[in-house]
């Protein structure tokens, strides 16, 4: 695999599953508010679909991004803890994000859960 | 040159000005994390007292030791206190300033005029929100200060307006400090130093100062709101002009929650800087205690509403919240298994800074045990507002993040004075803070269990609370004297302390290979580095003595550290450092004075403060580096 | 000063990073505002309040559209001035800051008048409009001063730490005309 494109896995691993998870906890939290708000009440969502539509499409990149964090390891499996940068620093983060995707894929599946089973505008 | 010729030269190159001239205008990281460590002990002893008076008011049901209104001051600066101007100062400014450069092998921070700007900016907001006191109008809204309390027609004094304006400067101090160390951490680490071989307290001082940089945007809106509704009228917290009360309270939790996490992340570096150390063994699972740090404080950002959970807020919202807050405590139980697998692993020495972690891992474990019980709904509206929450977060905070300050105290002393601790005394004022600690918060899950109301300024007899009540006073006091322990054993070990040397404990980190204490220029020659443990590899040191003879990275011509790149940290400049400056200390003394004016409404003064405040930068400025 | 055992790597100075740390809270600082701005949208059945005017439309845009233009002309000083190029960084950055000062005059002149007609006083609305449009004109105004200061500075000398100052200031101007566009965005939201 060319330098480039290990790098690119590597950097995608480590971000796109925090980066997807806070787009979907901030859209998931404004459409559920909207859906019953004063406002938001008037135009008519249907929070189920949407909160089911973004836990899929983010569950979707986490489990891309634990691909390519698995796919970046096992590139550099053969390379040693203390081994300078690129490669030892690309290893390092490929363990990292083989263990921050499982928890957000986590936190995903139980955002889609909840809000899918949960009515929206019942007050706690 | 001779080596002895490289080292007098450098000496000549990082002397600061003598007396207190040298340390108003200082811009070298270990004095000011040393002005750091004294100012936020006043501060913690501040908030000690403002406890003790609140813990001896309610030892007994039905007291009045002091007034509802007086206790409602206290509560509020305790917390205010020990949050705002002890624990994230003394984690951030005091250790993260001194430790960072030495731990990543640089001679100073990235921007070392700044560093001096963010203490100066601190000091100036506590003595702020101090002289309150002087004219008896403390802040007294509790330390989250929700509306409507806070607003003008239920707190007409200038008690709120001391606290919003006083966290407002707090925040620009600590968002300064913060850049300060990510640059630092980024661009100043030794060649080699790529991030598989950064120290684990430098990755949680990085976590810390990025959750502070996303974080305090939303207590300063929050507060400049609160102000233009107070000061000028505006309306965001009163429902009748389309406001809402709770947006106060999500703006300060959004803030809120990634702060208790600042708070506890330089404590996990602490323990992670100690434990392989006394464990004599590398860490356990290196990447992922790393990660782990960085993963708390980013999932941290998302768990905001588990501290609103009893509002009123529609359940298909709280759902985010309470997933979050469950996976929040992964990241944390990863490290304590890696802590406890490298002291199991490891071959022990239970020498007092170990002692100290060994608390807090039980602290963190019940205090942790506790929290996760919150992430479950229908248990927190049960427990909300009871002491069952004052219990939690007291042994987060004091379990989870002083008992390693205190540990990491004992642990560096004798790298910053040169002298040993009473390894006795330190051992006997870790039992005495142990039990204390213990029997003041422990007791609080009951009582709270019990019904035990928090922020109440007394209870009635007969509800079952007393006797608890009462040991969580006498814990208090007990507690108090271990405090007092270890402060006379550092007083008196600098005083006659037996001389440290530069390794008393075979650290494996950078600060194990210079001089106790550090020269100014913290480094003769800018270390090699192969691996995570630096002072661990014989041949490398070897190596350094070699290069400082070639004088190869030695860099005695002027006042200078290497830049390298961020990932791999590739050698990429040569960069001349500033010398002494009064431009901090004057714009900190402008800002303060303004502060002060918009306190009492007087804004086109406090315009001309802030303008020469503004002014200042171009003094500053207009001194540059001497181009090559 | 001998690195004769190490290659030295081209990389962004500290400067630069600093810009970015800087950029990266007043970025989130404008975030909780137009959260902020959201969230109180959301919790009004009327929005503006009735007979409030809508907020005007077209002097904005012209506005910022002029604004936003000013990031070519940085661009080209930042280029010209990482070059050694110091007239053509010099000339670039003058014409970019005539253009800001001519906005911020402009835009602060109007929001004297703003604040009488959308009074804070009277609704969450125009107090969440009025603090947010303030913000935006406090950080362009800020930005004036900056580029009021390299106008001064490299109609001398290029130094490297001028140079490494110019650039961080174009980028901080780049998220300030980022931000400023978002802003009317908001602003014109109103009249959807």
């Amino acid at each position: 695999m060319t330098r480039n494109r290990l790098e690119l896995l590597q950097w995608f691993s480590l971000f796109a599953g925090p980066l997807a998870w806070a787009v979907e906890h901030v859209i998931g939290y404004f459409v559920s508010d909207a859906a019953c708000s004063v406002a938001g009440a008037q135009w008519g969502l249907d929070t189920a679909a949407w909160q089911a539509t973004l836990a899929v499409l983010t569950g979707a990149v986490v489990v891309a991004a634990w691909l390519a964090a698995y796919v970046t390891f096992r590139e550099t499996r053969t390379v040693d803890k203390d081994e300078p940068g690129p490669r030892g620093r690309i290893h390092f983060f490929a363990e990292a994000a083989l263990l921050g995707n499982v928890l957000f894929f986590v936190i995903v599946v139980l955002d889609g859960i909840g809000s899918v089973h949960d009515l929206p505008c019942h007050q706690s | 040159m001779a080596v002895v010729d490289r080292i007098e030269q450098l000496e000549e190159l990082w002397l600061e000005r003598p007396g207190v001239l040298g340390w108003l205008t200082t811009v070298d990281h270990k004095r000011i994390g040393i002005l750091y460590f004294w100012t936020t002990i006043l501060f913690f002893a501040a908030g000690g007292v403002e406890a003790l008076l609140m813990r001896t008011q309610l030892a007994q049901a039905d007291e009045r030791v002091v007034s509802p209104e007086t206790y409602d001051q206290l509560m509020t600066m305790h917390g205010v206190t020990m949050i705002f101007f002890f624990i994230i100062p003394m984690t951030t400014g005091a250790f993260g300033n001194y430790l960072v450069p030495l731990l990543i092998g640089a001679r100073d921070m990235a921007f070392p005029r700044l560093n001096a700007l963010s203490f100066w900016i601190f000091l100036g907001s506590g003595v702020f929100m101090y002289s309150s006191f002087l004219i008896g109008q403390v802040p007294n809204a509790g330390w989250f200060d929700y509306v409507p309390l806070a607003l003008r027609q239920y707190n007409g004094g200038l008690n709120i307006d001391f606290y919003a304006l006083g966290l407002i400067f707090n925040g620009v101090a600590s968002t300064i400090g913060a850049l300060n160390l990510i640059v630092t951490i980024f661009k100043l680490r030794a060649p080699g130093m790529s991030w598989n071989r950064m120290p684990l307290f430098c990755f949680a001082l990085l976590a810390a100062s990025l959750s502070l940089v996303f974080a305090l945007p939303a207590l300063t809106a929050d507060c400049i709101f609160l102000e233009l509704q107070r000061k000028l009228g505006f309306h965001f917290f009163d429902v009748a002009h389309g406001g809402d009360p709770l947006l106060w309270q999500h703006l300060f939790w959004i803030f809120g929650h990634p702060e208790v996490y600042i708070i506890v992340l330089p404590a996990f570096g602490i323990a992670t800087s100690i434990i392989p150390t006394f464990a004599r063994r590398r860490m356990v699972a290196f990447p992922l205690v790393a990660m782990a740090e960085l993963l708390v404080a980013f999932i941290g950002f998302g768990v905001w509403a588990h501290h609103m959970f009893a509002t009123g807020i529609s359940t298909a919202t709280l759902v985010f919240f309470a997933a979050a807050s469950m996976m929040v405590v992964i990241p944390s139980t990863i490290q304590i298994y890696a802590w406890l697998m490298t002291v199991n692993l490891g071959t022990p020495d239970f020498r007092a800074p170990l002692m100290f972690i060994g608390g807090f891992i039980v602290f963190f474990v019940i205090g942790g045990l506790s929290g996760i019980m919150f992430a479950a709904v229908p248990f927190d509206q049960a427990t909300t507002d009871t002491y069952f929450v004052v219990a939690h977060f007291h042994f987060i905070i004091f379990g989870a993040a002083v008992f390693p300050l205190l540990g990491g105290i004992y642990y560096w002393f004798p790298k910053v004075t040169g002298r040993m601790y009473d390894e006795r005394l330190a051992r006997w004022s870790f039992w005495l803070t142990f039990v204390g600690t213990s029997l003041t918060f422990f007791p609080m899950h009951i009582v709270g269990l019990l019904g035990m109301t928090r922020r109440v300024y007394t209870y009635r007899s007969g509800l079952g609370w007393d006797a608890y009540n009462l040991i969580e006073t006498i814990g208090g006091f007990v507690l108090a004297a271990g405090l007092l322990l270890i402060a006379s054993n550092i007083a008196r070990s600098l005083r006659v302390g037996a001389p440290a040397g530069r390794d008393p404990f075979h650290g494996g980190t950078l600060e194990w290979t210079v001089p106790s204490p550090p020269p100014h220029y913290n480094f003769a020659v800018i270390p090699t580095v192969t691996s995570a443990y630096p002072n661990w590899d014989e041949r490398d040191r070897e190596e350094d003595l070699r290069r400082l003879e070639r004088g190869d990275l030695v860099l005695d011509e002027a006042h200078e550290t290497p830049a390298t790149t961020v990932n791999d940290a590739q050698l990429s400049e040569i960069l001349e450092m500033p010398p002494e400056s009064p431009w901090p200390i004057v714009l900190a003394l402008a800002v303060t004075i303004a502060s002060f004016f918009l306190l009492t409404s007087h804004y086109a003064t406090a315009t001309f403060f802030l303008a020469l405040a503004v002014l200042t930068l171009a003094g500053w400025h207009v001194q540059e580096p001497v181009e090559a | 000063m001998t690195t004769a055992t190490l290659p030295v790597r081209v990389a962004r100075p500290k400067g630069w990073w600093g810009a970015v740390v800087f950029v990266a809270t007043e970025a989130t600082l404008f975030g909780t505002l137009i959260g902020t701005y959201i969230y109180l949208r959301l919790h009004n059945a009327h929005w503006p309040p009735p007979h409030v005017p809508k907020p005007p439309l077209l002097t904005p845009t012209l506005l910022t559209v002029a604004l936003v233009l000013t990031s070519i002309p940085l661009h080209v000083a930042s280029r010209a001035a990482g070059d050694g190029r110091r007239e053509s960084a010099w000339r670039a950055t003058t014409a970019s800051f005539v253009v800001q000062l001519v906005y911020i005059v402009w835009q602060l002149h109007d929001y004297v008048h703003t604040i009488d007609v959308y009074d804070p006083r009277q609704s969450a609305w125009s107090s969440i409009f009025v603090t947010l449009l303030g913000a935006d004109h406090l950080h362009v105004l800020v930005g004036v001063l900056l580029s009021a200061w390299f106008v001064l500075r490299i109609s001398s000398r290029l130094t490297r730490y001028r140079i490494v100052g110019l650039q961080s200031t174009v980028f901080y101007w780049h998220a300030v005309n980022v931000i400023t566009l978002v802003v009317l965005v908001v602003q014109a939201s109103t009249h959807l």
